[in-house]
């Protein structure tokens, strides 16, 4: 058995596939591409894949994570072309290779997105605010119910700047197996703290990283 | 940009990719090259639209053709209707996101009666004219049907400019064409028209009026435009060349069917009488084994998809079903398949394809006996025997299983309260039968599933000239079931009344119900089929506001000599072979089915010799 490790993107119309109907997309993807897939031992045999981090419903990303394994030694450069050959349209396989760390060294992983407005000076200077607080306060659903969380010592500004019709932002916060922040916490709180309404718009995950800024793979 | 404005709300909805297009398979071409387009429509649901074999075929047909492009669109849910409705977004197709509305086609499969609203729901949306009359005059937006309702298009015949009868493999094509010349002509839809239904298959409802009796039963029909006097389905002579699609749209979210669909024959040769698809789709043709092996295959490879289904009316009665069956399990075996058998009768298969079909299937076996007593079952020509359903049993038990479903109908003509009470103890005898097995399962105790539809009397059948039950008769029946069966072990199901006297009325309406229709969609009725959405009294409103009584489509029993609203369409079956089969199963008097003997349907006469060697 041989084990994998796949980044792809999923944009444009692919972005409305949800994490539940991605597996089974990916399954049929394998299939087609012809690849020898490994199967579970035993009754319900089945095949192997698991993505790192869930995507949430509408956003894009250059950098999700697939490990699949398969049966034979296959070359990578083939492996991702097959693939690519057969791809839902708006997803790619970027590179194939070896899983070099474990899924649960992923820290932190980094999004840009706009916020759409029709004054981005305004809006502007209320993110400014916000991000300037002591502690930025936001209620989080989880499994066990909803609890306030800050998300401000995890919350960390890559970029942020004024474009014609909205403020166009990159940011990176925790994921992985402990914490998980998604940018909507974020919407949320400047929805909060602001009265300038805006719409988010070019959602895309832009990196999946582990300690020291060191990129996942 | 339209599709700025639907992206906008994508994310507020269930289940957005069902409106977004963007599949594998789907097939998206330069507008700038294609000549006609072609909206394929279906009055339901994505989920259950994209589960539906026709529409597969003749999409992946058209769309060989490079200059002709088929798209498919479907009745968004109720959240999205009030998204579209509120932001403006009129119905779109999938593939281009473009309006229907601008396209040269508009077609809809009609498959069931209670889509009838779902229709006009959707040509709303699209912003076209409800009403064929309204349209313009140019030649565009021409709104069709076809499928196995358009049997008896009357209820319908407003609303639609034309009907294809028939298999449409062939004809759709040729309608393309002849509209693709005419248009370059600059001709009107009217000439148009005029010239379609000179096409064998197309039938154009405007060229046809109906007088009618003070009695409320048709006096004449007028024929105008010089129209054929009777239209003609359209077969698909040899089935086993027949196009057959090498992809399907792999859709993202899950739908009802989601697997690869083969045909393995088409039309069935049992003449159950009150079954509609057993004459409509008559004679039986089927594929080769190596042909349906070989679309198995290719679609498998080709869709990525990990199941696969046998589709047929009764694939039991394939001539090469064991050397079929054999060569599939071989491959899906190997490559990890799960091969589903919706309609195999187990009884009359040989030990070692048993053992096989065995291993791999999950699910219950199923049966359909349909009536209870062999009185009754000779009488709607069912040829299943007592020992065969006993059989079916046996062998479900011994394999392990402890549940059975078994199908009936109430309501079917000559029953008596005896059959009813029959189905109880037929269900008793299984039960019986499960504690003298020393083989049964152990542990767990037998159950029984019983699923009860109500007869609904469909025209092209010998029970088209049946009445159906009254409501009380049929709640009465329903009752005297739940009260005689064995409640420990037996679990009944059955339909609400009212949904299958609405179905009885619109498959054996005339023209006089599009008004009825109409008004019941203006008071909001739509998927009439979805139990939730179901308005029974809005219904009756608009009979009422229509000044139409239901019963008199429903509960009458129509005389041989009648005309028929569906009387100037030709199925290939002769109406002198319904009124005989009619007479015989008042006399419980069985026919043959067709491997065993031609009973002279009329269809072998038709399409010129024998329709077996
Ligand atoms: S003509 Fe004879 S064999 Fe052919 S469908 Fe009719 S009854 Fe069957």
């Amino acid at each position: 058995m041989i084990r994998l490790r796949a980044v792809f993107s999923k944009k444009d119309r692919a972005k409305y596939i949800s994490h539940l109907d991605l597996n089974r997309c990916m399954l049929r993807t394998f299939r087609r591409s012809g690849l020898p897939i490994w199967y579970t031992e035993g009754f319900h045999s089945h095949p192997y894949f698991s993505f790192a981090l869930a995507l949430s419903l509408g956003y894009e990303s250059d950098c999700e994570i697939l490990d699949f394994n398969l049966n034979e030694d296959i070359p990578t450069n083939e492996v991702r072309d097959r693939l690519n050959a057969v791809m839902p349209y708006g997803m790619k396989i970027i590179s194939v290779a070896e899983q070099k760390r474990k899924v649960t060294a992923i820290t932190n992983a980094e999004y840009s997105f706009s916020l759409v407005s029709d004054n981005p000076d305004l809006l502007m200077n209320d993110i400014e605010n916000l991000i300037n607080q002591e502690q930025i306060l936001i209620e989080k659903k989880t499994k066990k119910g909803v609890k306030t969380v800050d998300i401000k010592p995890d919350m960390k500004i890559i970029s942020c700047k004024i474009a014609e019709k909205s403020v166009d932002m990159v940011m990176r916060l925790p994921a992985g197996t402990q914490t998980n922040y998604n940018p909507s916490l974020f919407f949320e709180a400047l929805k909060n703290a602001s009265d300038m309404s805006f719409e988010t718009a070019k959602i895309r995950r832009t990196g999946i990283f582990c300690e020291n800024n060191e990129i996942f793979s | 940009m339209l599709r700025e404005k639907i992206e906008k709300h994508l994310l507020e909805i269930q289940k957005p990719s069902r409106y977004i297009g963007g599949e594998v398979g789907s097939v998206v071409k330069d507008k700038s090259k294609v000549d006609v387009r072609f909206a394929f429509c279906f009055p339901d649901t994505y989920d259950i639209g994209m589960s539906h074999l026709g529409m597969k075929i003749l999409y992946s047909l058209t769309n060989e053709r490079e200059n002709y492009w088929c798209e498919r669109c479907f009745a968004p849910s109720e959240d999205f209707e009030n998204i579209m409705r509120e932001n403006d977004i009129p119905l779109y197709a999938l593939e281009s996101l473009d309006p229907i509305k601008d396209f040269d086609f508009i077609g809809f499969t009609m498959q069931y009666e209670l889509s009838y609203t779902n229709v006009l729901n959707m040509l709303d949306l699209a912003g076209i004219p409800i009403f064929a009359r309204d349209r313009t005059e140019e030649l565009t937006q021409i709104v069709v049907a076809g499928g196995p309702c358009v049997c008896n298009p009357e209820p319908l015949a407003d609303f639609f400019d034309l009907f294809i009868l028939g298999e449409g493999e062939e004809v759709n094509l040729e309608l393309m064409d002849l509209y693709y010349e005419m248009k370059k002509q600059g001709a009107s839809r009217k000439e148009f028209l005029r010239k379609a239904c000179q096409i064998e298959g197309i039938y154009v409802p405007e060229f046809y009026k109906f007088h009618y009796k003070g009695d409320g039963t048709v006096e004449r029909l007028e024929v105008t435009d010089d129209a054929p006097p009777t239209v003609r389905k359209r077969i698909i002579k040899d089935f086993d060349k027949v196009y057959y699609p090498d992809n399907f749209v792999v859709p993202f979210t899950e739908i009802v069917h989601d697997r690869v669909s083969v045909e393995v024959l088409r039309g069935c040769l049992r003449g159950c009488r009150f079954c509609q698809a057993g004459f409509i789709y008559r004679p039986l043709r089927e594929k080769h084994a190596g042909t349906i092996v070989e679309q198995t295959k290719c679609l498998c490879e080709n869709t990525g998809y990990d199941e696969v289904s046998l589709a047929s009316l009764s694939t039991s009665d394939h001539s090469e079903i064991a050397p079929m069956l054999s060569e599939l399990l071989i491959y899906t075996e190997d490559e990890k398949i799960n091969l589903s058998l919706p309609s195999l009768r187990v009884d009359n298969c040989s030990e070692e394809l048993l053992e096989k079909i065995k291993k791999m299937r999950k699910s219950g076996l199923t049966f359909a006996p349909e009536a209870s007593t062999q009185r009754l079952r000779d009488v709607i020509n069912k040829n299943v025997s007592e020992e065969e359903i006993m059989n079916t049993c046996r062998i479900a038990f011994g394999g392990g299983y402890s549940s059975v479903k078994l199908y009936f109908m109430m309501g079917l003509p000559t029953e008596t309260d005896e059959d009813i009470i029959g189905i109880a103890e037929l269900a008793q005898r299984i039960i019986d039968l499960f504690y003298t097995m020393e083989n049964r399962p152990k542990g767990r105790g037998v159950q029984i599933s019983i699923s009860c539809a109500t007869f609904v009397p469909k025209p092209f059948t010998p029970f088209q000239f049946e009445p159906q039950d009254t409501r009380e008769m049929i709640e009465h029946k329903q009752k005297l079931l739940l009260d005689s069966v064995n409640k420990k072990r037996v679990k009944v199901s059955y339909h609400d009344a009212n949904v299958s006297i609405l179905e009885a009325v619109l498959a054996k309406g005339d023209r006089r119900l599009c008004d009825v229709v109409y008004t019941a969609w203006k008071k909001g009725c739509k998927f009439d089929s979805w139990g939730e959405y179901f308005h029974f009294d809005k219904w009756l409103e608009a009979f009422e506001e229509c000044g139409i009584d239901p019963s008199f489509y429903a509960n009458r029993r129509i005389s041989y000599d009648e005309i028929l609203p569906w009387g100037h369409l030709d199925y290939y079956v002769s109406h002198e072979f319904f009124v005989r089969e009619n007479k015989n199963a008042h006399k419980a008097v069985t026919t043959p089915h067709c491997r065993l003997k031609c009973s002279g349907c009329g269809v072998n006469r038709e399409i010129g010799g024998r329709c077996f060697d």
